[in-house]
């Protein structure tokens, strides 16, 4: 499936909590960026105007009635995605980090049938993103540990900029997949169901100021415990199996747990 | 006339052996009884379902024989190398209390779990019938379902 993009073949997968500020923009970016890919913002429980804004700005709305969390979030859309046959699914945050322009490098390999996914990465080549000194350890120790757990070499496994080939998010369609933060569990997860991982250098905004932040005080400890554990179950667990086979369309019905 | 020293065996036998008060036991009786009646008039009412019920039971039921046969208390402590009944009876307390929390966040991960899809699904539902009213599908109860 290279060449030309056609319409049907990609979603667009913002999660959104609270973001009728930025949401407007980045429905604008991402359509002019992707003008032929459907545009699929899940309100996550929003307690403003996020949803009638991005409905306004072209997208299709999925609201859930509360608060789920990121990664549930993202699990609708590749749901939906999973669903209504599109080919390729690409997420990026309703923050205004992500650059909308860079999508279409990120769908490249997909297409090309380079990778089943493809990460949009702030490391693999030189850039003036600055993260933490907690943040920055927190990376590379997670970084480190998925190398050391069977996994491939990821420069920016935190990052949430991300494009997925059918048989990438059809695997986390099961009840596996976290509902707060996806991270290095689930690409180990899709490592080990034989799917290719790939990284696009992606220059990225700092997250905007006032933002609730992951990252910070305990929230770190908790956050390195909680993916560790997690870890453990991607290496562990069960669904194990190699999904890149699959890349026939198949029902919802039939996805792996 | 000296008396004759105690050594451990023995103050350990003394220990264990020792009566236990009547009031204790029939107090004990009386709550466990009561907690029992009380399980049962939470299923009567529709308050508690009854595959949550077993563990009370049996719990309550326990208590009453250790309360009527205190011999068997003593025979737990004496297998378990504990020192007093009472001592025998909180540890089995503890063990309880810890099963029973493990067990619950079991219970209640998978709830958790059901409650995600769930909320996923309506979500996805509500999207389609937006969309088929969009298209001059059902009409009213999707318009319904989007406008909320």
């Amino acid at each position: 499936m290279s060449g030309t993009p056609t319409r049907g073949e990609t979603l667009v997968v913002i999660p959104a909590y609270n973001e009728e500020r930025h949401i407007g923009d980045i429905v604008g970016g991402v359509r002019a960026a992707l003008p032929a890919a459907d545009v699929l913002v899940i309100d996550d429980g929003s307690r403003d105007r996020t949803r009638f804004v991005a409905r306004a700005a072209g997208a299709r709305v999925v609201s859930h009635v509360f608060n789920l969390g990121y990664g549930a979030a993202l699990q609708t859309g590749y749901k939906r995605a999973d669903r209504d046959g599109y080919a390729y699914v690409v997420q990026l945050d309703a923050d205004g980090q992500h650059p909308p322009a860079a999508l279409p490098r990120l769908l490249e390999p997909l297409r090309a049938g380079a990778a089943e996914v493809v990460i949009g990465s702030r490391f693999v080549a030189a850039s003036a993103y600055r993260m933490g000194t907690t943040r920055t350890l927190g990376r590379r120790l997670l970084g480190r540990l998925l190398v050391l757990l069977g996994g491939p070499h990821v420069a920016d496994p935190t990052s949430g900029l991300q494009a997925l080939a059918r048989p990438a998010f059809r695997s986390c369609c099961g009840e596996f997949y976290p509902t707060d933060f996806p991270d290095i569990d689930v690409l180990l997860f899709l490592h080990r169901q034989g799917l290719r991982i790939a990284e696009v250098p992606v220059e990225m905004a700092p997250s905007p100021p006032g933002k609730v932040a992951l990252h910070g005080g305990l929230r770190d400890v908790y956050y390195m415990y909680k993916m560790l554990l997690s870890t453990f179950r991607s290496r562990l667990g069960p669904g194990r199996g190699p999904a890149r086979r699959a890349l026939a369309p198949q029902s919802h019905e039939e996805v792996p747990s | 006339m000296n008396p004759s020293p105690l050594d451990l065996d023995t103050l350990r036998r003394l220990a264990i052996e020792q009566p236990a008060a009547g009031v204790t036991r029939l107090l004990a009786l009386a709550v466990s009884a009561t907690f029992l009646l009380a399980v049962l008039d939470l299923v009567r009412r529709g308050r508690l379902k009854e595959e949550y019920t077993p563990i009370w039971v049996v719990v309550a039921t326990g208590l009453m024989v250790s309360a009527v046969w205190f011999d068997g208390v003593r025979l737990i402590t004496r297998a378990v190398g504990a020192w007093t009944p009472s001592s025998t009876l909180f540890f089995l307390g503890l063990m309880f209390l810890l099963v029973l929390c493990l067990n619950y966040a079991v219970r209640l991960s998978g709830i958790s779990g059901r409650v995600t899809v769930l909320t996923q699904e309506v979500s996805l539902l509500r999207e389609e019938l937006g969309r088929l009213r969009e298209n001059g599908g059902p009409g009213d109860a999707a318009a319904g379902l989007e406008r909320t």
